[in-house]
């Protein structure tokens, strides 16, 4: 199943547009910002200005908070988001409840105390947005994330992403059961997404610090149904039928 | 002439399927089947019948069928009735599933749920006069063919110095079909009853699912062998490819052990835990040779009370040594099937 785009031209704009240079330029304007982020609970709450606002808008990072306030739009991210523009993209600073910066591990170790999972869920969040894929939660499709070729606006997603490790069972517990397994196919299946599992394997490193995710292994799987009526068609080897 | 332009919704009223194009799909049918010059079909009261799975036909895939019909006579015509009932099976799993690809946008709620049948609806396989002859050894587990009847020999059973023999899966098949007549020691006739239990036992390689996906895949057209039992005996000394990555199997071969009742041994080491790798599966081939075979489209790998996790499909690939596999979950007398591909998302510009 290849990218559905949104309209005409919307291909086109795409490809004018790389989500690379977009996220090249939303960094670059937060360093020079020294933009900070505020630890609240599982979020990063980020303000903007207006030319960030756009970029943050266009590389599809947080949720836009509504309020009053003229000059800066604040941002809510996920957890995710905000360690991948302080550790990935190192171009905000994480402020912690005690009002002070935090350095990268600290925020590690707030977020890995906040949610077992994170380390897992993280690796696997910033593997696609390292290859420039846009990566929303996946919660309104019963599934972790889920992953866009471009902006939404442009293209729909494709697919539907799960998140599964070795170490101890699974992250998430997903896909383990037969009445799990065939409901998510179907609602992938009904939404015109692929069901793309991602294996972590933590490879025994641990979650004491955020370089053990360097370590860990990612191993990306399609689940697909496969139908041998159709199948068939595009294989058989038959005699000529015209005699 | 084309006959398949892909299943669809079609614009078809109900029963028009027969003068559709100002073609007639059913005299086409009939003709090319007296045509193969196989006995059964000079039967009066073939017309009737084929007359009759065509009227349950709704119209919108009758073309479909027609062109696996026709496909089917090239394997044997003992494949044909299975596969109407089949194919009226996949739909109504289709519907009731939301479509067979995942490009389906909307839920077809329609047919959802039960898959019920009304008594008087049961269809019922035709009565065959020619039926192939079998008889069942216990000690190989095999039922070895003793008279054969049909087209459908070249691609079922295995070849043991100069006769066939069948699997308990491909015994009860024809069986199922009314195709074959199996008897015991006592050269008394089994019945299906008997057969089921057979299966029941567990002790000959096989069990009601992987009958079921034998049975399903057969109706189809594909070629099915058990994984890693060679067509013929020969294909053991020269093609090892199968049997590697199984240790049991390596010690079998270096003890010179190639005789089928090892075989079964065999079979039966291999289930793992939850998982078995069961078939060896061809696409449809009416130039199959057992002597030949060359490698398996697919190799199908039997789940049961949990889908696979990432190690154990990582494990079976590499049984498989680069076969594509997979996996079929059997469920309510429904077999479905999955693939766990592996992929790599592009790294995008």
């Amino acid at each position: 199943m290849g990218p559905r785009w949104k309209r005409k031209g919307a291909e086109a704009k795409a490809l004018a547009d790389p989500m690379s240079k977009i996220v090249s330029d939303l960094r670059t304007s937060l360093m020079l910002s020294n933009s900070q982020g505020i630890l609240s609970g599982r979020s990063v709450l980020l303000g903007a200005d207006a030319a960030q606002t756009e970029l943050l808008s266009r590389a599809c990072f947080g949720q836009p908070i509504i309020t009053a306030e003229k000059d800066i739009q604040w941002f809510e991210l996920s957890m995710e988001e905000g360690f991948y523009l302080c550790y990935s993209l190192r171009c905000i600073k994480i402020v912690g409840e005690d009002k002070r910066v935090k350095d990268e591990q600290q925020v590690w170790k707030y977020m890995t105390s906040k949610w077992v999972a994170f380390p897992v869920f993280f690796k696997a969040y910033s593997h696609l947005r390292m290859k420039n894929w846009v990566v929303r939660s996946g919660s309104q499709y019963g599934v972790d994330f889920v992953a866009y070729r471009h902006h939404p606006s442009l293209v729909h997603s494709e697919y539907a992403v799960l998140v599964l490790s070795k170490e101890s069972g699974d992250a998430n517990g997903r896909l383990r059961v037969w009445s799990d397994f065939h409901c998510t196919l179907r609602l992938c299946g009904s939404v015109a997404k692929t069901l793309l599992a991602i294996n972590i394997d933590s490879a025994g490193k641990g979650v004491t610090s955020p370089s053990c995710l360097d370590s860990y292994e990612v191993e990306e799987r399609t689940v697909t149904r496969w139908t041998p009526e159709e199948c068939r068609e595009n294989q058989i080897v038959v005699e000529n039928r015209t005699k | 002439m084309d006959l398949v332009d892909g299943v669809g919704e079609s614009s078809l009223t109900p029963r028009s399927f027969r003068s559709f194009s100002g073609y007639d799909v059913k005299s086409d049918v009939y003709n090319r089947l007296v045509e193969s010059e196989n006995e059964a079909f000079c039967n009066p009261e073939f017309c009737e019948q084929l007359d009759i799975h065509f009227n349950c036909l709704p119209a919108s895939y009758c073309l479909y069928v027609v062109t696996k019909i026709l496909d089917f006579h090239l394997s044997g015509w003992y494949d044909v009735w299975p596969v109407i009932t089949c194919v009226m099976e996949v739909e109504d799993w289709a519907s009731s599933t939301g479509g067979t690809s995942d490009s389906e946008i909307s839920v077809q709620d329609s047919n959802d749920g039960e898959h019920c049948h009304i008594s008087g609806d049961i269809p019922k396989l035709q009565y065959r006069s020619i039926k192939s002859k079998a008889h069942w050894n216990d000690e190989l587990g095999l039922a070895e063919i003793v008279e054969k009847k049909g087209r459908m020999w070249t691609t079922t059973g295995i070849v043991r110095g100069g006769n066939i023999c069948c699997s308990l899966e491909e015994t009860l098949f024809l069986a199922q079909e009314g195709a074959l007549q199996l008897s015991d020691d006592d050269n008394l006739c089994l019945s299906l009853e008997e057969i089921y239990k057979m299966v029941g036992q567990r002790k000959y390689g096989g069990c009601w699912e992987s009958f079921q996906v034998y049975r399903h895949m057969k109706s189809l057209g594909y070629i099915v062998g058990r994984h890693v039992l060679p067509w013929t005996i020969k294909r053991v000394k020269s093609n090892p490819i199968s049997l590697e990555g199984i240790p049991e199997a390596n010690l079998m071969k270096n003890r010179g052990q190639e005789d089928a009742k090892s075989m079964i041994e065999l079979l039966n080491s291999l289930r793992i835990n939850n998982l078995r790798l069961v078939f060896d599966v061809y696409p449809p081939n009416s130039k199959f040779k057992k002597s030949s075979p060359g490698n398996p489209s697919y190799v199908l790998c039997l789940l049961s009370d949990h889908p696979p996790s990432n190690p154990e499909i990582e494990d079976l690939e590499r049984q498989c040594d680069g076969l594509p596999l997979k996996f079929c979950h059997v469920d309510h007398g429904r077999v479905s099937y999955f693939s766990f591909d592996k992929v790599e998302l592009p790294f995008l510009p």
